[in-house]
């Protein structure tokens, strides 16, 4: 008994000095990071892909990808056109069916030569769908990869396509020699892609702790200069408050946030935000398989029945712009398409017209979106409001992208399940990236056209546009596409919205771009730098 | 003893295989899966390759092969790959995060049992007193304060104004390891997930040793002279005790609730923030293997709970 108690006393002093020991050790450890570090979370936000390393499998996350790995060809800073990355030049036969590249004398993080091989290795793996590559798809009009000699690669198609340079961009260099004797079903299973990747960027892969951060460190040899940083960390976070919370706490020193945290870092000058635009299209997608929307005065009257301007100025801050077909870029809209201006009472005479109350009258309909963030709800609680008040009752219902996704793709879906959807779709840089959310052969199962639009004129403008050539000529082509889109109304389409990062102060020549899927684009990383 | 134990593990493991089953098939009944969660709506991906994928991954096998197939590579001890993490075995992935979780939930778990502890028996020896009801009052607040809300205010507090603890993460990222910095994350958020917690401890030790104070042989002691600081802390606390380990062992359950609202907050790299991320991304093989695991450590939890209630009072019998 008496050696028990004396036993437990001892007990509750050791807990108690545990208990003591962090409070001592608090004051002594830094929380700032090193100088010449820079410290962010790159895959914060709609254009990261948290977790994954292997550019085979990413759909997003290439603003941090592209800081250690490269493709061929990639996109200027500012997201209008297509520039040579490990190319060092690059042509475009007269039928547009025969890219030649040029290569860059770069090195591989090991020192190897980065070759054409490579480069044709490369294509192999992104071209088949067992190495788990999500460009297998994109990249079927490929008929052959020639490599005349170590420094040029040839790539011919079987038919023009003017989104084939972008999907160039998203294809990141791999190396021959450390990845050949892998089996193509093997790869994506493969630690190399988390322990021990080499690229040819300005920064080299050193060290991956599992869901907290991935640090790189200066690439001296790189071919662009010796890079001013000594390391680059991206952190990871669960939370996106937690993300702003280690900014402000100057853990990190750049990451993603929403447009409604814009106000607290706006008129603080420790921080500069960017902004820029989202290329996303928000839309009300109209279900074109239910009988409520087969007249377009309907859809009409959707259209005519939200305030576009006020909920961009009230919810967004101004930081969006109506979208009256999915484009917002000048060169790509029509001078005389209709602006859809708020007029509820036009709104309501088309309703009628239509016969609405035969159709549905004030009946719920079920309006499915992915989009959970308190923005979206607002949003969506606004666009209830107005389209009630013409006398159509919409009821929201936001699930998760999973969720989302098995409903709408589902090859034979419930319509009551979705007779109107709110959700977005990239339509740049590369214009024709709205196509498989429009295009009558990309219905599901055999694409994402999950409005089942089933429009004629509009299949055609899409299908010219994407196999057009020339590129002034391409234009004119979207500008018909825009046209059919406002005419027909397949979507009522809203707005375009901003998206914005947040860095500090202290870091000199950052370049961050809200690019659709994370770019890549220029980022120039070796030219980062930052304060002490 | 020993028996008892042996049967006990066996009825665990048996459990731990229906508990298998039944998240696999609930896995299934919710819409969507890792495919559909690879697809940003923004950025819609092609049906082909999704179909490729899905292949690949073997997603187009009937349920029950599903499960066979799962069950089979488990008792192998081959949890299989990550879905979102191709290149990462679950084992490994689940492996490496129970040390950070029992190192945050043992951490909070001592600061509960130390301050939950010691409140209560300041409560009932002071028993309506104002220090009594000031705790009274705190424990109330603590108990029903969600994890999630003090988790956001402390971080708030602490690290975003103050700045005297980092916002997330168990290390400083590009720092080699040091005790002083792990130590230096985990105060925080180990005090937070203890908060409920010790709240409760409070009130039953509170209650529990008022109850023994009233006893006889209570009344006995302080008869033949015996000094209060001996009444208490020899005659009632051992007594008063019994009923505060078998509480603790039953809110294991409880504290790891908290602990996924916290990992998730604090970005700690646990078991609960890797199951939220699974759970997020319909990542199957993660969200069994981690289940699995937490799972047998409540089984195992509950299993000690009893012995150690059976050492504590030889009036137990078990047999």
């Amino acid at each position: 008994m008496k050696r028990l108690s004396r036993l437990s006393v001892i007990a509750l002093g050791a807990l108690l000095s545990t208990a003591a020991v962090p409070a001592l050790v608090v004051s002594g450890v830094a929380t700032q990071a090193h100088a010449a570090t820079l410290s962010g979370g790159f895959d914060v936000g709609p254009g990261g892909f948290q977790g994954n390393f292997n550019p085979l499998a990413a759909t997003a996350g290439f603003t941090w990808l592209s800081v250690y790995y490269e493709p061929l060809i990639t996109y200027d800073e500012k997201l209008q056109k297509v520039v040579g990355a490990l190319a060092s030049s690059y042509e475009v036969s007269s039928d547009q069916m025969t890219y030649t590249f040029k290569l860059a004398d770069a090195k591989w993080h090991d020192d190897k030569p980065f070759t054409a091989k490579d480069a044709k290795f490369t294509m192999g793996l992104a071209m088949d769908a067992k190495t788990g590559s999500v460009l297998a798809a994109r990249l079927k009009g490929i008929s052959s990869v020639e490599t005349p000699d170590n420094r040029t690669v040839v790539i011919k198609l079987s038919a023009p396509s003017s989104s084939f340079p972008d999907t160039m961009t998203k294809v990141m260099m791999l190396p021959e020699h450390a990845l050949s004797s892998i089996p193509a079903d093997q790869l994506a299973k493969n630690t190399w892609w988390s322990t021990a990747p080499i690229g040819t960027g300005p920064f080299k892969f050193t060290k991956y702790v599992s869901d907290q951060y991935v640090e790189l460190a200066a690439n001296t040899d790189y071919r662009g200069g010796k890079p001013a940083l000594e390391r680059v960390i991206n952190r990871y976070f669960a939370n996106p408050a937690a993300a702003i919370a280690a900014l402000r706490s100057g853990e990190i020193q750049f990451t993603y946030v929403d447009s409604n945290d814009v106000p607290t870092f706006k008129d603080n000058k420790d921080f500069q935000v960017i902004e820029g635009n989202s290329f996303v299209v928000n839309y009300l997608g109209f279900n074109h398989d239910s009988p409520l929307w087969k007249d377009v005065r309907v859809r009409q009257a959707v259209m005519y029945a939200i305030n576009r301007d006020a909920i961009i100025q009230s919810l967004y801050g101004g930081a969006a712009k109506p979208a009256n077909c999915a484009y917002v870029a000048d060169q790509l809209i029509p001078p005389d398409i209709d602006s859809y201006a708020y007029d509820p009472e036009k709104a309501k005479q088309l309703l009628t017209e239509a016969g609405w109350d035969q159709i549905n009258g004030g009946k719920p309909i079920t309006l499915l979106t992915y989009y959970t963030t308190p923005l979206a709800t607002n949003v969506l609680a606004a666009v209830q409001a107005m389209l009630a008040q013409v006398g159509i009752n919409i009821v929201p219902r936001a699930v998760d992208a999973p969720t989302y996704n098995s409903i709408v793709l589902n090859a034979t879906p419930d319509i009551a399940q979705f007779q109107l959807v709110y959700a977005g779709l990239q339509n740049g840089p590369d214009a024709g990236s709205i196509n498989v959310g429009l295009n009558e052969k990309q219905i599901p199962p055999a694409g994402p056209n999950v409005a089942r639009v089933r429009m004629p004129d509009l299949t055609k403008a899409l299908d010219s546009a994407l196999a057009e050539p020339d590129s002034a000529k391409r234009d004119a082509a979207y500008q018909d596409v825009c046209k059919v889109m406002n005419t027909n109304l397949p979507w009522a389409t809203l707005w375009v919205a901003n998206r914005y990062g947040i860095v500090s102060t202290k870091v000199k020549d950052f370049v961050w771009t809200p690019a659709p899927g994370g770019g890549p684009y220029q980022a120039n990383p070796q030219k980062w730098s930052i304060a002490e | 003893m020993l028996q008892y134990s042996l049967r006990r593990l066996i009825i665990g493991i048996g459990m731990l295989v229906a508990l298998s089953m039944l998240i696999f098939l609930l896995l299934r009944l919710t819409p969507g899966d890792p495919i559909d969660a690879y697809i940003d709506p923004n950025l819609p991906m092609s049906p082909s390759d999704l179909a490729d994928l899905r292949r690949n991954l073997g997603l187009d096998q009937p349920l029950p092969a599903q499960y066979l197939g799962w069950l089979q590579q488990a008792l192998t001890g081959n949890l299989g790959y990550s879905i979102k993490r191709l290149d990462q075995p679950v084992l490994g992935l689940v492996l490496s995060r129970i040390g950070p979780t029992v190192l945050l939930m043992g951490t909070a778990l001592a600061f509960a049992i130390v301050a939950g502890i010691t409140c209560g028996v300041i409560g009932a020896v002071r028993r309506n007193s104002l220090a009594d009801l000031s705790l009274s009052v705190v424990a109330l607040a603590g108990i029903s304060s969600p994890a999630f809300l003090s988790a956001l205010i402390g971080l708030y507090i602490f690290s975003v104004r103050l700045h005297w603890m980092p916002s997330g993460g168990m290390l400083t990222p590009g720092e080699e390891f040091s005790v002083g910095d792990l130590l230096h994350h985990l105060i925080l958020p180990a005090a937070l997930l203890s908060v409920a917690q010790a709240a409760l401890i409070m009130r039953y030790m509170r209650a529990s040793l008022l109850e023994v104070l009233n006893q006889d042989y209570v009344r006995t002691a302080r008869a033949k002279g015996v000094r209060e600081f001996w009444v208490i802390s020899k005659h009632a606390l051992r007594n008063a005790l019994l009923p505060i380990v078998t509480l603790i062992g039953s809110t294991i359950g409880l504290a790891i609730g908290g602990a996924i609202f916290i990992e998730s907050v604090f970005n700690w790299p646990g078991m609960g923030l890797l199951l939220v991320d699974a759970v997020q991304t319909r990542d199957y093989p993660v969200i069994m293997g981690a289940t699995l695991v937490i799972g047998a450590c409540v089984i195992v939890v509950n299993l000690l709970t009893d012995i150690t209630y059976a050492v504590v009072d030889p009036r137990i019998k078990v047999g």
